[in-house]
């Protein structure tokens, strides 16, 4: 073991050396001409060339309408380790597009800039739905991002309509409540060779999914108590949820060994026929067809499952403004999320064109459902508008689809997400790995840490 | 005195490489300790705060076991092996650079990509350990799913991945131990365990003794195998210390504690070597 390397250690070595090496390097600078530059997210790698294409002809377009802006396309996808000590250096991107997991964190170090004066002079705001935008907003109602709307899901079930119907299942009529789920999935497991249900348990989605179970069932996972949030999770619905997952483990033998899994891990898994459901949203298309070759005839789509809650959890990707950006760039880089990654969804001729060159990208979907953003007439617009180039079997989210609809839309814990999720995972993974599992003392245990954690954030 | 400045000139180079990239990041963590920052505004001082937020987490202590835990066990098992493993190849001369090369191996693998084949050979429904075992009636085996074998398993795959550098030292080292000193004990009727025991070990002493102190810190800032196996489960069993420092700087943002616990960390490595040091000062005598 010698020489071992730590990279956390390393990390943090790196974040300190770069706030000293990379201060006054800033490529992001405003001229005295009025022009400014940007550096955005989102360019695709060039692996994908169609789509790399595509993008830069969308950065040449924003130009030539913008004369003052120039932009320049970073393929570097959000990375936690990284983004400190590119902040710290001055060497972030000015538009960064992180998981909706991150606002609240970001918003709370103030790491991301306040970009509220600059979003409500866009006229469509007012339009644009609100549920989309709550977890980018502080206590104050000031807005940090703006929520990608194709990105934008709620969680759903995942399902291999092959495995379906090798089990005497109907593939249209995916299950709509828990015991449902755990029916399909003893017969899948009875009559296949593959698992009837997956779970993911490490780097927080354990938490992440519980809290998807939970809402399902009516519970929550934080409540108001004398003016501040404590943990709800020791509740009812969240014991309900973990005891199916319990005897789905082990009393009908439906989910495998493997319990440390990642969200990746099942992706590749469910490609492979291995897997028959699993809770994620409609854009796990990509990874299973596009990443890992999964079969795109074979995979469906359904609403998440419920049992009395009539709620999802809301997921996406935010675009947000780097804390080091002046005014003029802040101005800038919200112009171009505009631009890139809202005007699509409301303006039918952006979204033709749109859809046009989407479709010529093997790693983009053009028609997967997604969280409506503007009112019911504009999406109507919309959708008639990117008809023509549907590139992926809609027929197989169409339970989604109905199912979503009826559902409550609801966001992540308020206070401390993300410690919630850490506290529930080992939860989750003690339901799934140890036959005497104890739930309530369990949740018990983890209610005390969070307990702690929520007092603190408060 | 020409001279003297032409050296210092060539050495100034380098001494500004290692003062601002290794010195100055130690002094710049030090002083992230004492503070809370979001690396944006300027920090703000919070005195002995970020240590006091440590001591008050449950997690802290179940880290610090569990890292005692993986060292203990990477020196009961990874320790002794590349030693019997280099006394073994020693006495082969046929083949001998084979299996050097098969005993190195796993060491030019980049680590992550070990440790994620071997998160594959471990998985208990596919995985070619319980596939293998199964062929002759053992298992299957939970491995990593389990509170009770998932650190056993990081060690195992630990253990694979290091024993090349150890073995190809110890295999330097015996090399240098005169051979007559062996003739004399064949000589006298020793088999070769005895000569082990009283040639080989003794000679390598100072060997041992280096390579088990540097096991010791390496192990006890193990990271890459919980971090790509397990992500500390199940149920934190084997969650680390330095897993613990990332996850405090990388999902939840606080650099301070982040590098408040590595402090501590250096400290208290810091203290076991000289404490080592002190207590085996009569056996690195040579």
């Amino acid at each position: 073991m010698q020489g071992k390397f730590s990279a956390a250690a390393a990390g943090l070595v790196a974040a300190v050396v770069l706030s000293g090496t990379l201060a006054g390097c800033s490529s992001d600078d405003g001229g005295d001409d009025g022009r400014v530059t940007i550096t955005v997210q989102g360019m695709p790698t060039k692996s994908d060339p169609a789509g790399r294409k595509a993008f830069l002809n969308q950065i040449a377009q924003f130009e030539r309408e913008n004369p003052k802006i120039k932009v320049v396309g970073s393929d570097a996808q959000w990375d936690p380790q990284t983004f400190a000590a590119k902040l710290a250096g001055g060497s972030a991107d000015t538009v960064i597009r992180v998981p909706l997991t991150e606002p609240q964190g970001l918003i709370a170090r103030r790491q991301v800039r306040d970009i509220t004066d600059d979003v409500k002079t866009w006229p469509q705001y007012s339009q644009y739905n609100q549920k989309l935008q709550a977890p980018n907003m502080d206590a104050a109602s000031r807005i940090y991002g703006l929520t990608e709307p194709e990105t934008a899901y709620a969680m759903g079930l995942v399902y291999n309509r092959a495995l379906f119907t090798k089990a005497g299942l109907d593939p249209d009529q995916p299950p709509t409540t828990w015991e449902g789920v755990r029916s399909a999935a003893k017969a899948i497991h009875d009559k296949t060779d593959a698992i009837g249900y997956a779970e993911t348990t490490t780097n927080n989605t354990g938490g992440w999914h519980l809290t998807s179970y939970t809402y399902s069932r009516g519970g929550t996972m934080e409540r108001e108590q004398g003016g501040k949030m404590v943990p709800a999770f020791t509740e009812q619905p969240t014991r309900d949820a973990l005891q199916l997952l319990h005897d789905m483990r082990f009393v009908d033998d439906s989910m495998g060994s493997n319990q440390l899994q990642t969200q990746a891990d099942v992706q590749r898994r469910f490609a492979a026929g291995q897997v028959g459901m699993y809770i994620d949203g409609p854009g796990a298309y990509v990874p299973i067809v596009q990443k890992y070759g999964g079969s795109k005839e074979d995979l469906g789509v359904a609403s998440l499952p419920q049992d009395g809650g009539n709620a999802t959890q809301l997921g996406a990707t935010v675009a947000m403004v780097s804390a080091k950006s002046d005014k003029a760039r802040t101005a800038a880089a919200v112009k171009w999320i505009l631009f890139e990654y809202i005007k699509p969804f409301y303006d039918p001729q952006a979204a033709r064109a749109r859809a046009e060159q989407s479709s010529a990208d093997p790693e983009k979907l053009v028609g997967a459902p997604a969280v409506a953003a503007f009112p019911e007439e504009v999406e109507k617009q919309v959708d008639a508008a990117i008809k023509p180039y549907i590139n992926i079997p809609v027929q197989n989210f169409e339970p989604y689809r109905t199912g979503s609809a009826g559902l409550r839309l609801l966001p992540e814990p308020p206070v401390a997400a993300q410690k919630v999720y850490a506290a529930l995972d080992p939860v989750v993974q003690a339901v799934l790995t140890k036959q005497d599992a104890d739930i309530g003392g369990l949740l018990k245990k983890a209610a005390d840490q969070v307990s702690v954690e929520l007092e603190r954030a408060q | 005195m020409r001279d003297d400045l032409i050296a210092v000139a060539f050495l100034l180079p380098a001494l500004f490489c290692f003062g601002y990239f290794a010195w100055w990041p130690v002094v710049k963590g030090l002083e992230l300790s004492f503070q809370q920052t979001n690396l944006v505004d300027p920090a703000e001082w919070v005195g002995l705060l970020n240590f006091r937020r440590i001591l008050d987490d449950p997690l802290v202590m179940t880290a610090v076991t569990n890292t005692a835990f993986f060292a203990g066990l990477a020196l009961l098992i990874g320790f002794p092996l590349p030693l019997a493993l280099a006394v073994q190849m020693s006495t082969v001369h046929r083949l001998a650079g084979l299996y050097r090369y098969l005993v190195y191996l796993p060491v030019m693998l980049p680590p992550v990509v070990g440790v994620l084949l071997w998160k594959l050979f471990y998985d208990p429904d596919s995985g070619v350990f319980n596939k293998a075992l199964g062929l002759v009636g053992l298992g299957p085996y939970p491995w990593l799913q389990s509170t009770d074998s998932a650190m056993l398993s990081l060690v195992l795959e630990a253990t694979w991945a290091n024993l090349g550098s150890a073995t190809l030292i110890y295999l330097a080292a015996i090399t240098r131990v005169r051979p007559e000193l062996y003739e004399a004990a064949e000589t006298d009727g020793a088999g070769i365990w005895r000569r082990v025991w009283h040639i080989t070990l003794p000679q390598l002493r100072g060997t041992v003794l280096l390579l088990l102190l540097l096991q010791l810190i390496g192990t006890l800032q193990v990271f890459t195998e919980p971090f790509v196996m397990t992500d500390g489960g199940p149920e934190n069993a084997t969650i680390t210390v330095l897993l613990l420092i990332y996850r405090y700087a990388f999902v939840e943002g606080d650099y301070g504690a982040a590098s408040a616990m590595s402090l501590m960390l250096a400290a208290a490595l810091s203290l076991l070597s000289a404490v080592y040091l002190w207590a085996t000062r009569r056996w690195s005598d040579t």
